[in-house]
């Protein structure tokens, strides 16, 4: 029986920190638009405006829920949850530290793939039940993004795993720094087996895989519905797009599903490209840089500091970038990110034949 | 009972019941979704019989692809359009439906054949694979396997199956495209 209480404390601990995070990351999101925008941001809850999000999330428990009376009332009230289940569970495939990894199952990725797909049939659910022309309209726009995006990302994805010969993520991590049982070279030259670091990392080993890092990651920013690519919520034409009508606890946990979606891909560009949680210190002569920092706790401060680096990126973005238009946005899909992520499945398979 | 068990029971329960209210539900949307519920039990049921790349691989193609451009195409149709689709005019049984329901009940009938005559329970091919210790076990990692039979002996179908949509593909494209002037 203690077995399963593992499995519940992981499932809840895996919860609490998605909406953890959801927390700190809405107050970070407010900071660094106020910081590019040259306002204060939030100033008057707590020091520095800290307690702000807390604030927040509490008015919005009191809410009252409304459901439109034409609304499709089943529909309207699982969406939410099934936003943010599809998200929340892609998280129990990612490691964190060398063998801390919720579930380790050998389809890591695969899984993580698949499962996030399920998120587009959420907005779905969630722009038809509310019956409103702005929610569908957002939703379809939505969809069809995420259907499109999932391309090029699935093929930058396939390039790494060409180069990895796994689908497990905690092997593609190991094999990243000075732990990997097999031979590194950096740049498909210079043996880097006992240096580790930075030179390992999988954007190094295979430079063209630095291009299937960029694809990757703008893929990830449309998957995630995030500006530039935020045409489903375009604030300006569709009010807020599939969440306009959802209030209280809905609309929090609608939100909660995007922190955590953001937290997630970036995770995994983390994993699969710049080294998982492996040190970017090399081993240089008699200083073990890279020995001294791995470990349990180096690892989930490595792969932690790595990701919210990446969410931090994405928030510069959004707050840099104005928005797409849909035939841009489609246009960049399917006419230079596919072509270019194809290049790169292309490469890493001669890579693999020839370097490696 | 084992946990095995009754997760098998649970999963199978919910599949049928899901899928019996996607077949009788008169609101055609809904019954889409409800659909989901039971791949996504289907996908269950794979996992416990030790085929997780299937049961991944029908999330993504099902649910992410199949299931998405079903409803793509409900929500482009418009209400009236599915109003009249919607609208079942006459009895349970009628003379229309004549077709369907002997195709049903035949179907049903060669599925109850299966069922009895195929004696799962002690197939020759399964006794030898396991007195030949030839089987799976949840610690074995079968991408490779399967990877590698596609690219050997299933080379054909798989061949044949890519060009197939292929042509799908090129068709689209080809519909979907502006007339010419000519």
């Amino acid at each position: 029986m203690n077995t399963y209480l593992i499995y519940f404390i992981v499932a809840i601990g895996l919860f609490s920190f998605s909406a953890f995070f959801a927390l700190f990351g809405v107050y970070a999101e407010r900071k660094i638009s106020a910081f590019i925008q040259d306002r204060l941001g939030p100033t008057e809850t707590g020091k520095f405006g800290s307690l702000q999000t807390l604030a927040d999330i509490l008015k919005m428990i009191q809410k009252e829920l409304i459901i439109p009376a034409a609304a499709d009332k089943w529909l309207f009230m699982l969406a939410p949850a099934v936003i943010f289940i599809a998200v929340y569970m892609g998280f129990a495939a990612l490691p964190w530290a060398p063998g801390l990894i919720p579930s380790k199952i050998n389809l890591g990725i695969y899984y993580i793939f698949a499962i996030i797909s399920v998120e587009t049939l959420g907005i779905l659910m969630a722009g038809w039940g509310s019956n409103n022309k702005y929610s569908i309209l957002g939703a379809m726009r939505s969809a069809a993004q995420i259907i499109s995006y999932e391309i090029p990302a699935g093929f930058a994805i396939i390039s790494v795993v060409m180069i990895a010969q796994t689908l497990n993520l905690q092997d593609v991590a190991m094999q990243q720094g000075i732990l990997a049982t097999e031979k590194i070279k950096f740049a498909g030259f210079w043996d880097v087996s006992g240096i580790g670091g930075l030179f390992s990392w999988n954007i190094f080993r295979a430079p063209h895989l630095i291009i299937a890092f960029v694809i990757y990651f703008i893929a990830s920013l449309a998957e995630s519905n995030r500006a530039p690519f935020d045409i489903p919520e375009a604030e300006s034409e569709l009010v807020a797009g599939f969440h306009t009508e959802f209030t209280g606890i809905r609309f929090a946990l609608v939100f909660l599903a995007e922190y955590s979606m953001m937290f997630l891909v970036s995770m995994i560009g983390v994993i699969l490209f710049l080294g998982a949680w492996n040190t970017p210190l090399p081993n240089i002569g008699p200083v073990h840089l890279a020995t001294w920092t791995t470990g349990m706790a180096w690892g989930i401060l490595w792969v932690s500091l790595k990701t919210l680096a990446l969410v931090a990126v994405q928030m510069w973005i959004r707050w840099t970038l104005p928005r797409f238009r849909v035939d841009q946005l489609m246009d960049l899909c399917w006419k230079v990110l596919t072509p270019l992520a194809f290049a790169c499945m292309l490469i890493s398979g001669v890579w693999r034949l020839w370097l490696m | 009972m084992t946990l095995l068990r009754v997760l098998f029971y649970f999963l199978s329960f919910i599949a049928i019941v899901s899928a019996l209210y996607a077949a009788s539900s008169k609101n055609l949307v809904r019954s889409i979704f409800v659909f989901f519920v039971t791949l996504f039990s289907l996908a269950g049921l794979y996992v416990l019989a030790l085929a997780d790349f299937v049961a991944v691989t029908q999330v993504v193609i099902y649910v992410g692809g199949i299931l998405v451009l079903i409803l793509f195409a409900f929500m482009l149709s418009g209400k009236e359009t599915l109003n009249v689709l919607q609208k079942q005019e006459g009895k349970f049984l009628s003379m229309k439906k004549l077709p369907a329901i002997l195709l049903a009940v035949l179907f049903f009938v060669v599925l109850i054949n299966v069922v009895f005559k195929a004696n799962a329970d002690n197939l020759p091919w399964v006794r030898d694979a396991i007195s030949l210790k030839n089987e799976i076990t949840p610690k074995d990692i079968m991408i490779d396997n399967i990877g590698v039979n596609l690219m050997t002996r299933y080379l054909l179908p798989f061949e044949a199956i890519s060009i197939l949509l292929l042509v799908a593909l090129v068709g689209a494209a080809h519909l979907s495209r502006k007339e010419g002037k000519a």
